[in-house]
């Protein structure tokens, strides 16, 4: 709980900017998700507390939506399209690709801890298909030797 | 080809910055008007000038904004649709990413225009980028007092918070983005009421998309003619076309409504890739139905592609050339609307969990002729009696690629049980 209550006060700003409390049950959410690496029991019970929505609409909220995690990432995080513009320029054969050299499937993470893997529907950057984000930031037509680049530059 | 409107700083480095974008005249129209004009003429002006709006309805602008309640105590929202999702559609990305000032200039005027103080920016929350960007000018609007109290010395205020959505498609149908701003599932409200009367927190709420309030500066700094006469008739303006798949040039195209689509792919976009042959394209996002090849001289506008029996929809232009398995399109457009169901109405969560079975099976070899029928049958099911129109959205990419490519899936089936039944 000392990790969460250091976000009390950045959770008291953002309720100020909402009409009501439990508006602020996706925003809380996402700062604690950040800090603590996922949904966890405390991180609902403390976002409970803050916007007086019942921990177990708190945790109906979590199963919801796919950004909310119940295992921790990663250190990096991919989100890798396979929706239609995607799969028209090749990517699954990429896809495929960046699994075998992780070694991972969809929705796990790699054995060193480094990289964990979701499959995502459009990511609305299909100018730049076949495409994934890595925590967040756009990587574009994409090749297999592309990803390499990627991954060797991560930390 | 006329001169670009909303993707005029697109390729301006650094124009999300006000230091970029006031040199270009942001905010100086906000500034004019509201120091000039009364609320009733900015949405009389909107009105004539015959923008509509640009999320996927093409419900005309100004009309919504006149279904709001006249003498109502309650405040007012205006909330600001970002929660781009439509598979093919990434214009509303560049808007946020590259001028954000003109989406905030756009935010300030509409507010004014229906005696909003208050106003969310929903955006979806894969955009991180995006959302830097947007955040940084928010913070230089407030410093400025863009936004905030009294702005421009107008005696009127106006806040605006960014709200960051969590990962759901159907979090871009407007009832189902209320749902989530106010901190729940998205799920979808029946209509009526609608959310001009009964929206956010109970309130008087108008939703709009982002491309929808960036044009708004220009209409009141040009006229509602001018911009009317720059589309085709009925439906004003430019409008911000995404186009990608297998043409040679992808990217978001700035065109005059009614621009034919053969013109898109083969002049603005380059034409398709390697020079093979054209054999469908989806005009509006995903949810659009199909046009084969022979099927696109026709106008993109939302009455021309009516009249071709699709939509314009998000005006997404994906592009599949003759290499394409229609099979496989559309086992991942199964895949997606089996994925994003919010699963609130039976014949939409079993339906689209049944139809990306059926396809499943017939795209592994398993299927049968009948499967194709059965296919229809589970669509024409799932038509016209949910809550929102997914349902109706996960219906037509079924109907349309099996009725244009029928002969196509026929071989399929049979060729790969063929090969099934080699290996016993
Ligand atoms: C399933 C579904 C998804 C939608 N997704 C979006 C979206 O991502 N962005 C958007 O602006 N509108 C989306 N819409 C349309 C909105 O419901 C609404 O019509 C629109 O935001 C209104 O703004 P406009 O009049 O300015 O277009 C979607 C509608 C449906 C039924
Ligand atoms: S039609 Fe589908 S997406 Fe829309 S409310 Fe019903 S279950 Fe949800
Ligand atoms: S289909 Fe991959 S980003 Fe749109």
């Amino acid at each position: 709980m000392g990790e969460l209550a250091s976000l009390d006060p950045e959770a008291q700003k953002i309720l100020a900017k909402y009409d009501q409390k439990r508006a602020a049950t996706l925003p809380l959410l996402h700062l604690a998700q950040d800090k603590v690496g996922c949904v966890t029991p405390e991180v609902e019970a403390w976002v409970s507390k803050w916007t007086d929505v019942p921990v177990v609409r708190v945790r109906e909220v979590v199963l919801f939506y796919s950004m909310y995690r119940q295992r921790p990432a990663g250190r990096h995080h991919i989100r890798f399209c396979t929706t239609t513009s995607c799969v028209l320029m090749g990517s699954e054969k990429v896809l495929g690709y960046l699994k075998k050299k992780l070694q991972i499937e969809n929705g796990a993470v790699s054995a060193d801890g480094k990289v964990s893997l979701e499959e995502a529907e459009c990511l609305c950057a299909c100018e730049m298909a076949p495409m994934m984000q890595v925590d967040g930031k756009y990587y574009g037509d994409l090749t297999e030797k592309k990803v390499d680049e990627i991954l060797e530059k991560l930390k | 080809m006329t001169e670009p409107i909303l993707s005029r700083n697109f390729n301006v480095p650094n124009a999300w910055k006000l230091s970029v974008a006031g040199p270009r005249g942001a905010y100086e129209t906000a500034r004019k008007v509201l120091l000039a004009m009364k609320p009733e003429e900015i949405v009389q002006t909107v009105t004539a000038s015959n923008l509509r709006g640009l999320g996927g309805a093409g419900f005309p602008t100004g009309k919504k904004w006149q279904f709001l309640p006249k003498d109502n105590p309650k405040p007012v929202y205006l909330v600001v649709n970002a929660d781009e999702g439509e598979p093919g559609t990434f214009k509303d990305r560049y808007i946020l990413e590259r001028d954000p000032h003109q989406l905030i200039e756009g935010i300030v005027l509409s507010a004014f225009a229906i005696r909003s103080h208050k106003a969310y920016i929903y955006i979806r929350g894969e955009y991180v980028e995006p959302y830097q960007n947007l955040k940084a000018a928010l913070d230089e609007a407030y410093a400025e007092n863009f936004l905030g109290k009294n702005i421009f010395g107008s005696g009127w205020d106006l806040d605006l918070v960014v709200h960051r959505g969590a990962g759901a498609y159907i979090c871009g149908e407007e009832t189902a983005l209320l749902n989530s701003l106010e901190g729940g599932k998205g799920f979808p409200r029946l209509k009526p009421p609608f959310p001009a009367i009964v929206g956010l927190f109970g309130c008087p709420t108008i939703i709009n998309n982002v491309e929808t309030l960036a044009c708004v500066p220009h209409i009141l700094k040009n006229g509602a003619e001018w911009f009317a006469n720059l589309g085709s008739p009925g439906n004003g303006g430019t409008h911000l076309f995404s186009v990608s798949g297998h043409v040679k040039k992808p990217g978001v195209y700035e065109l005059p409504m009614g621009t034919p689509l053969r013109q898109m792919i083969y002049t603005h976009a380059g034409g398709i890739r390697n020079d093979r042959a054209l054999k469908a394209v989806i005009p509006g996002g995903i949810s659009a139905k199909i046009l084969t090849a022979g099927e696109i001289d026709v106008k993109m506008d939302y009455d021309g592609l009516k009249a071709a029996g699709t939509m314009l929809g998000s005006a997404g232009v994906m592009v599949m050339d003759e290499t394409t398995c229609m099979v496989k399109m559309l086992l991942v457009a199964a895949k997606f609307f089996a994925h994003e169901s919010c699963g609130q109405c039976s014949p939409c969560r079993e339906g689209t969990g049944w139809a990306y079975k059926v396809v499943q099976r017939i795209y592994s070899g398993e299927g049968d002729l009948r499967d194709l029928d059965t296919l229809l049958k589970v669509a024409r099911n799932m038509e016209g009696r949910t809550i929102c129109v997914f349902a109706d959205a996960a219906a037509w990419p079924i109907q349309s690629y099996i009725t244009k490519f029928r002969k196509e899936f026929e071989n399929y089936i049979l060729n790969h049980k063929k090969a099934g039944a080699v290996h016993g």
